[in-house]
């Protein structure tokens, strides 16, 4: 740590730009992180409040709510419990009078079973007739407000907006909750087709009929258009940022080792054990990188705080530690390849000449 | 009187078949606490490799390096770091201080490593007040001129306060009258301080303050 911190004290220009490039890499990493899980969040915010376990879809519906449809006839078969629940999902444009139009998912669901339940409001109430609605609170931010009558689609009826809620985004798009009759409108199907899909808390729950596929929650959330894509987008990016930081502390450690291999001979001459060289290079390398790490963080809270609402940058606990910790690992790791030279400096080098 | 340090026999050859080279040839040395030993000799004499030897930085071919009559060939590779680290000090003609530590880092750095036996604050400042340094305390090495850096680096070999004190050219940077203070020095330490002190140089200025001189020439060693 002595000699660690004693050098990054006189080098500072040196260590500097490497603490530079850290905290352009970090702060790239933290926000298409902050980006990943945001998008991530927004695909399945309205699946995630349902708590739910399985999903059944019509088998022919390519594992795609808003492609599916079940028949009565075939709801009939199955003996749902409390546990259960119908669901249609539809996509809209909503419009209200003075409003700009905004493209949501509608979902219609039926007011005795477990998903109604669920539902959580930030202000009004869930809607208990055809023509009401419960929309996402980004609505509100858009200056949507409780009694605005709305358009979906080219439905000639109003539907009013009766309550807020809070995380209700499908496919990144604000959720529309309403029943399963204006979903059928919605969807241009009649009372003949009970739901888009059943949903389950058990995850014993299996459709019991060969029109039914029953899906995991999390492969029905993988089959999301654009889901698995973009999170494969964003991962590719940050893993090549994390490899980007590596080389970059691996190079700048490997150029200053070089430059002192002439020191760290005489210092093995004096009988300093390689150890203690070997500790003094990763130190430093963690030194750079946590004060990168601590600076990126910084720059990314600061962005965050300035953003515009409708960014979807958001953090949890997990993920921090894991771009944190992963940042860590790749900064001792590039340090290990100084390290090999290290512990091949020969002091003879340095007697004599 | 026992040898602090004693080559015999020594041997050492480099690269194999038509490549091979001897470097020392039979050499036999011995460097007594309370003397000055020098060793005299051209460039490529064998000067060098015979003080890393000495050291244990290298080992010979074949022959015997004693310690106090140990066996420096028998330790390991961690064993000789630490028989460097606290009973040799080693007086080098370039890189010999880090060059992001002030001087007085130089020597907070021994007290990382070595955490006994050096010099005290008292002795420190004696010393550094002999080598006309004291005043030099907080500057680096870069802002140091040649002579001063050698007189620092002399300072940091002695604050380990080692037994044995091997010197490669420790007066080549320097003045007559620095050499005369050097010299003069490291007599008083050889006498004062029971210490060993072996001094490979060509500079023969340094004679007058030698108990010893051995001559080398094409790796073969003869006492004076």
């Amino acid at each position: 740590m002595f000699l660690a911190l004693r050098e990054i004290r006189h080098e500072k220009l040196r260590y500097g730009l490497i603490v530079g490039m850290i905290v352009l890499v970090t702060y790239l990493v933290f926000v298409l992180s902050g980006l990943a899980y945001g998008l991530a969040q927004q695909n399945t915010q309205a699946l995630d409040t349902w708590n739910a376990s399985k999903i059944a879809l019509n088998s022919d519906a390519n594992d795609s709510l808003s492609q599916s449809l079940i028949t009565k006839q075939t709801t009939d078969k199955l003996s749902l419990t409390k546990h259960e629940a119908y669901v249609g999902q539809a996509g809209v444009v909503a419009k209200a009078k003075g409003q700009a139009k905004l493209s949501a998912q509608f979902l219609g669901i039926q007011e005795n079973q477990f998903i109604y339940h669920r539902l959580t409001t930030v202000a009004g109430h869930k809607p208990t007739t055809n023509h009401q609605i419960l929309v996402d609170d980004s609505f509100k931010d858009n200056g949507y407000r409780l009694g605005d009558q709305v358009t979906l689609n080219s439905l000639t009826g109003k539907y009013q907006i009766v309550g807020f809620t809070h995380n209700a985004k499908l496919s990144v798009a604000p959720v529309v909750y309403g029943t399963l009759p204006t979903w059928r409108a919605l969807a241009h199907v009649t009372s003949a087709y009970q739901a888009g899909g059943i949903v389950s808390e058990r995850s014993t729950f299996k459709g019991a009929d060969s029109s039914l596929r029953t899906l995991s929650l999390s492969q029905f959330i993988n089959k999301l258009p654009g889901y698995s894509a973009q999170n494969m987008t964003f991962s590719f990016m940050i893993g090549f940022l994390m490899i980007i930081a590596m080389v970059v502390i691996a190079v700048f450690l490997y150029i200053l080792t070089m430059q002192k291999l002439p020191n760290y001979a005489v210092l093995r001459a004096q009988g300093i054990p390689a150890k203690v060289l070997v500790t003094t290079t990763i130190t430093q390398a963690l030194l750079l990188v946590v004060g990168g790490l601590l600076i990126g963080a910084g720059l990314t809270a600061l962005t965050v705080s300035v953003l515009p609402f409708g960014v979807p940058l958001a953090f949890n606990v997990p993920l921090l530690v894991g771009v944190t910790g992963g940042i860590l690992l790749t900064g001792v790791i590039g340090a290990l390849i100084p390290v090999r030279i290290i512990l091949h400096v020969d002091p003879v080098s340095v007697i004599g000449g | 009187m026992m040898p602090t340090l004693a080559l015999k026999n020594v041997n050492k050859t480099f690269g194999h078949d038509t490549n091979e080279v001897q470097v020392l040839t039979n050499v036999n040395f011995e460097a007594v606490a309370g003397e000055v030993s020098l060793v005299i000799g051209p460039s490529g004499s064998g000067k060098s490799t015979f003080l890393t030897i000495a050291g244990g930085i290298q080992t010979p071919t074949s022959g015997e390096v004693l310690v106090e009559d140990r066996s420096l060939l028998a330790l390991t590779g961690k064993a000789r770091d630490a028989f460097r680290l606290n009973q040799i000090g080693f007086i080098l003609q370039a890189y010999n201080l880090v060059p992001y530590l002030t001087v007085a880092d130089q020597f907070t750095l021994v007290d990382r490593v070595k955490k006994q036996g050096n010099l005290s604050a008292t002795e420190l400042a004696t010393l550094l007040e002999q080598l006309g340094i004291a005043e030099l305390i907080q500057q680096y090495p870069g802002e140091l001129s040649g002579g001063q850096t050698q007189r620092v680096a002399i300072a940091r070999a002695l604050y380990q306060n080692p037994e044995i004190i091997l010197a490669d050219e420790p007066t080549a940077a320097l003045d007559s009258d620095r050499v005369k203070v050097v010299g003069g020095l490291l007599h008083d330490l050889a006498k004062q301080h029971h210490k060993a002190i072996v001094v490979v140089t060509h500079d023969l200025r340094l004679q007058e303050f030698a108990d010893k001189t051995y001559t080398i020439m094409d790796g073969h060693m003869t006492l004076s």
